[in-house]
């Protein structure tokens, strides 16, 4: 192959990279107006109010915003969502990592955990809600029930799969504990670590928002089925959206967070790479 | 003779903590006076009652149970349907994207008034709403999965000609398989949270309905039964899980304890 040849295919490849920049958000918001679409077409075979048009739930959803309640609402919801997750780290990490250390720890626990972590934790939610009322505070603990096992369950597993040759040198190196600990055991824990405050963020949101929903604690899950009371369907749907705005933005933040600190893990490198 | 020891020892130290729990639980229940944390043997008496006794056991269990059995099946068939599809068809895959993350970031609990707005207040919304919410951890891991199949093995079923149901089936899916089920898992526990509840509202039988009202009915034992029934069901089901995993990816252990033999 000439030299002239490869400068042209890396050009024409630098043409479709860069048109595809363009083409395929123009793409993707097509497909987003078309599901837009496929809604207001479906909401005029439900029943009357059953499933409003977008435009009436979009309208509706700005009204709202205008609102102090509404933010009062998102603000409590985000607010016990992430001290929720706060505090099932602050617990979890720690305490998984401190019992992984330990072979006897973990043996003792280990059927313990698989039991426990197996207990749907939306079980708890009468007796919280006899014992708390219905105030965030039962929310909070529903929330860190639920996503404080994926967190302490994979913390026990990434303290155990610390490579024992790393263990090994640093030993016969005479490297300190403390350098040891930030890093060689920190760094190769902060994977799984990742994997389960992944998994316990999705759970604390849902959990956060069914504790809402049933228990009638203020916030957007309380909203949605207050609204639903009241046959207000334009605000349920509104509320709806809000929550999966909640979702998205909880998705999105975490990805980055994580990027952030793994920038160092193969697996990101490689994504940055494509 | 040592086989036994070892084994016996392993249950030791495996049962001992649990063990140690319950009896304080039993022993402090039974001295603290409190309305909300009656004794662990009224407890155990009105889960006997309740959950053992074959006609209440099925008025309370079987309408939970086909909600998970429906609901959590067609979320993992439909889950690997679409995952596999988005995963092979990159193009759709890219369009859909937005659409995708819009529809997974809601919360299944919040769509519970919405779903009973649009199919009414019975056993096939609470169906529908468990496939809804649970379909989501499978699609993902079915695309990631799917997207993570060795390209040497792609090539070589290509070169050996391989039919495209069984390049599909026999390595794809195949390969995608400790992904899939670890989706799967996942998808099992939200099957379970939305479950219950779904059963809070307009239900007339099932673990969540019986929970929900003897909590409003102050009937704090029998609430403490169907907290403890719903660990069992969930600890229950998740060994029927491990169980069919490890016998659907029985070559993934065999591969692995290859590997690990060899390095």
């Amino acid at each position: 192959m000439t030299n002239a040849s490869v400068v042209t295919q890396r050009s024409v490849r630098m043409v479709q990279f860069r048109a595809g920049r363009i083409v395929w958000p123009l793409i993707q918001v097509g497909v987003v107006l078309l599901a837009g679409g496929i809604w207001w077409l479906a909401s005029g075979f439900f029943p009357a109010g059953a499933l409003p048009p977008p435009g009436v739930v979009l309208a509706r959803l700005g009204e709202l915003m205008l609102t102090g309640e509404f933010w009062i609402a998102v603000a409590i919801t985000v607010g016990t969502f992430a001290l929720a997750l706060i505090c099932s780290i602050l617990i979890g990490v720690p305490l998984g990592l401190w019992i992984g250390s330990s072979r006897f720890w973990t043996e003792s626990t280990r059927l313990l955990f698989d039991f426990l972590r197996t207990i749907p934790p939306i079980a708890l939610l009468p007796l919280l809600l006899l014992v708390l009322g219905a105030d965030f505070q039962m929310v909070l603990v529903l929330s860190i029930a639920g996503a404080v096992w994926p967190i302490l369950i994979q913390s026990v597993y990434a303290a155990r799969q610390g490579e024992a040759l790393l263990a090994e040198m640093a030993a016969s190196f005479r490297i300190p504990k403390a350098w040891y600990i930030r890093h060689i055991f920190v760094p190769g824990a902060m994977p799984f670590v990742m994997t389960g405050v992944r998994l316990g963020t999705t759970i604390a949101l849902l959990l956060t928002i069914a504790g809402e929903l049933l228990g009638a604690a203020p916030g957007v899950g309380h909203e949605i089925a207050a609204a639903q009371a009241w046959y207000d369907t334009p605000r349920m749907y509104a509320y709806v959206l809000v929550s999966a705005g909640l979702g998205l933005a909880v998705n999105g933040g975490f990805w980055s967070l994580q990027r952030y600190l793994l920038r160092w893990h193969p697996s990101v490198r490689e994504e940055g790479r494509r | 003779m040592n086989a036994l020891r070892r084994t016996t020892s392993i249950v030791a130290i495996e049962l001992w903590l649990p063990l140690t729990l319950v009896i304080i639980w039993w022993v402090v229940s039974e001295y603290v006076n409190s309305l909300y944390f009656p004794p662990l043997s009224v407890i155990m008496q009105s889960f006997a009652e309740n959950w053992l006794n074959p006609e209440n056991a099925a008025a309370n269990l079987v309408p939970s149970l086909q909600v998970i059995f429906f609901g959590y099946a067609l979320a993992v068939i439909g889950g690997i349907v679409l995952g596999a599809t988005l995963g092979l068809v990159r193009p759709l895959e890219r369009a859909v994207r937005p659409v995708v993350e819009a529809m997974r970031a809601v919360p299944g609990v919040a769509l519970l008034p919405l779903f009973i707005v649009l199919f009414g207040i019975d056993q096939q919304m609470r169906i529908l709403l468990v496939a809804y919410g649970a379909t989501w951890p499978v699609l993902l891991n079915t695309l990631d999965g799917v997207r993570g199949v060795e390209p040497t093995l792609l090539d070589m079923s290509r070169a050996f000609r391989v039919g495209r149901a069984r390049r599909l089936f026999g390595v794809i899916l195949k390969s995608a398989g400790p992904q899939i089920f670890a989706g799967a898992r996942i998808a099992l526990a939200v099957t379970l949270i939305i479950m219950v509840v779904s059963e809070t509202v307009g239900a007339s039988g099932g673990v969540g309905y019986f929970l929900m009202t003897a909590k409003s009915e102050f009937r704090i034992a029998s609430m403490w039964s169907a907290m403890v029934a719903l660990g069992i069901l969930g600890y229950l089901l998740n060994i029927i899980f491990r169980i069919a995993e490890r016998y659907i990816l029985r070559w993934h252990r065999l591969q692995q304890a290859r590997l690990e033999r060899t390095s």
